[in-house]
């Protein structure tokens, strides 16, 4: 026998049976913990996955970056929208301790009201009160410096302007939600923005994402398309100034003005006065600032439509540019008198030039009659209304890059008789009454008729730049061709030109530009219609449509000066001419127009 | 009686004269009991156990690295963003036009049209 078995011998006989119950009791527990862990890990698995991911996998959203946007100056591009970083400040007033002491600390940096402050910080209805917006960097270092228990700040992406308000109207402004109102940023809002990206990782107790978590999901953002606009910044800036002398000293209501590249429909400058400064866009009062007038705002454009008039009755063939008539003063059209502003007697016989130098509404009538055999009839309506809708597009939105939906129509009256007097209306429209159109319509289809008959369609977009660094370039788009002749081209030029040497030779010595240059345009005196019906006796807008250029028109340009109250002669001589010459006076110094060889 | 004693007694009893004591082993007998086994394996589950934590472990360590880098360079970015912006203002017509520099400056009549 063996020690082991002496051993056992000595031991007491419930020694083995005390030791299987223990076993039993330990086989047991270690059951009872299998069966509990079972449960736990395997019956109640997605439950607790759930308990578990809620609390350590983290989702967030990684927002794309807004592209920027950059335009022309001297030989290359600039930014003009940038992003920039700002702070929103916030309190939990349950939280702060001696509001009275954090308002002290926090308004030499944020501004405002200390009782005011104090007041929003001792508020315990919420939890959460905007204290200040838009901080910068420095004031956010500083208010974060304070260790003030219950006051944070929140980073967000704002727009920012170097160059100012320049062309404010233009561009829109991007408000707290990220989203593009008014202009190019409504526009292009799509393009601009980006996709947002997502992070979705398992994280540590301090939200660092641990990489080792089959869960996690990254999703890079794209960041927006930079969009290049065709704007000069000089052009801008320097249009801008005239608007604002303009509209200083002729007490307008509003400026506004295009000057265009003939030859691809490309907007240089657009601008109006007044105007607004994006960056602060909340604090203004009045949100009819935030349009840009030359696209939304259609109005009777006056006599600048003779242009038209004479353009579509060269081009049917039933003028020439030396035809003379004889205007008798008046033309009585559906039993109405159509008579010139300046005269209500016969002015004897009269020219295509002189109809355009004197503005004679008898002029343009006369042509839109020469339409129909000799009288205003539903062959001249059509032929006008063709020309000026199909041809000119007046009365027709263009699709330029501005807002959504923002871009007016105006209204081209359609030339079926309904039997309220559309033989007049239609002598109205022959010299710009009765009908509306933009700045921009009529920029573009001045363009047309310069350029030889192509109509482009007018466009602020030169360049598109996607996040990967691919450029695509905007081709300028010809929305219809031979719109009109060669010859009625240089037809119109020649009379714009010869109007312009009439205008200097009656005391307009500021139009006057020398012999290297050619320059023409035609004045516009535009009633304004009343609402409740007729015209307002002492409103009238005053605009001009222009060229500058030398062998061949290269910048057209139109104005719309609107309700001037300060100012001699006619609106169109007085307010609209004026900033013409300053324009064309600027381009011709300061931007390279090309002198007659 | 234990599971050894019994494998000595029944040697034993095998035993007879003139035979070689030093038993034949055959290749069945090279095998690991069912303990060993076992402990072996439990072994080689903890060892695995071992590697993946410090596989994870390491893997997590990458993580913090590479978050550390994200906001490195999302603070460079920052900057860029920021001497954009700066650069831009500097570079400003309006700056320039009233800089020093631009009022120092004689200003001439232009020679490209007649005022």
């Amino acid at each position: 026998m063996n020690s082991m078995d002496q051993q056992l011998a000595t031991r007491p006989a419930n020694y083995v049976q005390r030791a299987r119950v223990w076993y039993a009791l330990l086989v047991l527990v270690f059951g009872v913990f299998v069966i509990r862990i079972f449960y736990l890990q395997v019956i109640r698995y997605d439950y607790y996955k759930k308990a578990a991911q809620s609390d350590q996998l983290k989702q967030y959203v990684i927002p794309a970056a807004r592209g920027v946007i950059t335009a022309h100056l001297g030989d290359g591009a600039v930014p003009i929208v940038l992003n920039q970083k700002l702070y929103t400040l916030y309190a939990d007033p349950t939280i702060v301790k001696q509001p009275e002491q954090a308002a002290a600390k926090l308004q030499p940096i944020i501004g405002g009201n200390v009782d005011d402050i104090a007041a929003q910080l001792k508020g315990k209805d919420t939890r959460y009160t905007v204290l200040k917006k838009r901080l910068t960097p420095a004031q956010n270092k500083k208010v974060l410096g304070y260790k003030l228990p219950g006051i944070g700040t929140e980073e967000q992406d704002y727009r920012t302007y170097p160059q100012g308000q320049m062309a404010a109207q233009v561009l829109g402004f991007v408000n707290d939600n990220g989203e593009g109102e008014y202009g190019i940023e409504q526009a292009l809002n799509k393009q601009l923005a980006g996709t947002s990206g997502q992070l979705k990782a398992v994280t540590d107790i301090n939200g660092v994402p641990l990489a080792a978590s089959p869960d996690n999901i990254s999703v890079a953002p794209v960041n927006g398309n930079s969009v290049g606009l065709t704007i000069n910044v000089g052009m801008q800036l320097g249009l801008e100034k005239i608007l604002k002398a303009a509209q200083d000293q002729n007490k307008s209501k509003d400026v506004s003005a295009v000057v265009m590249d003939v030859h691809t429909g490309r907007v240089l400058a657009m601008a109006n006065y007044p105007t607004f400064d994006p960056a602060n866009y909340q604090n203004v009062s009045d949100p009819s600032v935030f349009s840009n007038d030359t696209v939304t705002n259609p109005i009777e454009p006056g006599s600048v439509t003779k242009l038209f008039t004479t353009a579509t009755a060269l081009q049917k063939g039933v003028i020439t540019p030396t035809t003379s008539f004889y205007d008798p003063g008046s033309w009585t059209v559906d039993g109405t008198k159509v008579s010139d502003v300046e005269e209500d007697h016969s002015t004897g016989q009269q020219t295509i030039l002189s109809t355009l130098d004197k503005s004679l509404n008898t002029g343009a009538t006369w042509m839109l009659m020469q339409m129909g055999g000799g009288q205003i009839d539903a062959q001249a309506r059509n032929t006008l209304y063709d020309y000026f809708n199909n041809h000119f597009m007046l009365g027709r939105a263009t699709g330029i890059q501005q807002g959504n939906g923002e871009e007016a129509d105006g209204i081209l009256p359609g030339p079926k008789d309904t039997g309220s007097g559309i033989n007049l209306t239609y002598a109205n429209v022959s010299f710009g009454q009765a009908y509306t159109a933009t700045a921009l319509q009529m920029v573009t289809g001045l363009s047309s008729i310069l350029n030889g008959g192509t109509y482009y369609q007018p466009s602020l977009v030169d360049t598109v730049t996607a996040a990967d660094g691919t450029i695509t370039k905007i081709a300028p788009k010809v929305a219809a061709q031979s719109v009109i002749s060669g010859q009625v081209s240089q037809d119109i030029i020649s009379l714009m030109e010869q109007n312009n040497t009439n205008h200097i030779h009656e005391g307009f010595g500021y139009l006057d530009f020398g012999p290297n240059y050619s320059v023409g345009g035609k004045t516009g005196t535009a009633e304004i219609a009343n609402p409740l019906g007729g015209y307002y006796p002492d409103k009238v807008n005053g605009t001009y449509l222009g060229f500058v250029g030398g062998d061949s028109p290269q910048y057209a340009i139109a104005v719309y000066n609107l309700e001037p109250t300060k100012y001699s002669g006619f609106a169109g001589a007085g307010t609209g001419q004026p900033v013409f010459a300053n324009i064309a006076h600027m381009l011709v110094n300061d931007f390279g127009v090309t002198p007659k060889s | 009686m234990t599971y050894s004693s019994t494998l000595a007694l029944g040697r034993q009893q095998n035993l007879s004269r003139g035979q070689n004591s030093v038993p034949f082993l055959r290749s069945a007998d090279k095998r690991l009991g069912p303990v060993s086994n076992t402990v072996v394996l439990i072994v080689l589950a903890c060892l695995l156990g071992l590697l993946y934590l410090t596989q994870v472990t390491r893997t997590n360590s990458y993580g913090y690295q590479i978050n550390g880098l994200k906001q490195q360079q999302s603070q460079l970015q920052q900057q860029h963003q920021d001497l954009s912006v700066a650069s831009a203002r500097e570079q400003s017509v309006d700056r320039a036009a009233s800089s020093a520099q631009a009022q120092a400056m004689t200003p001439v009549v232009p020679s490209g049209s007649v005022r």
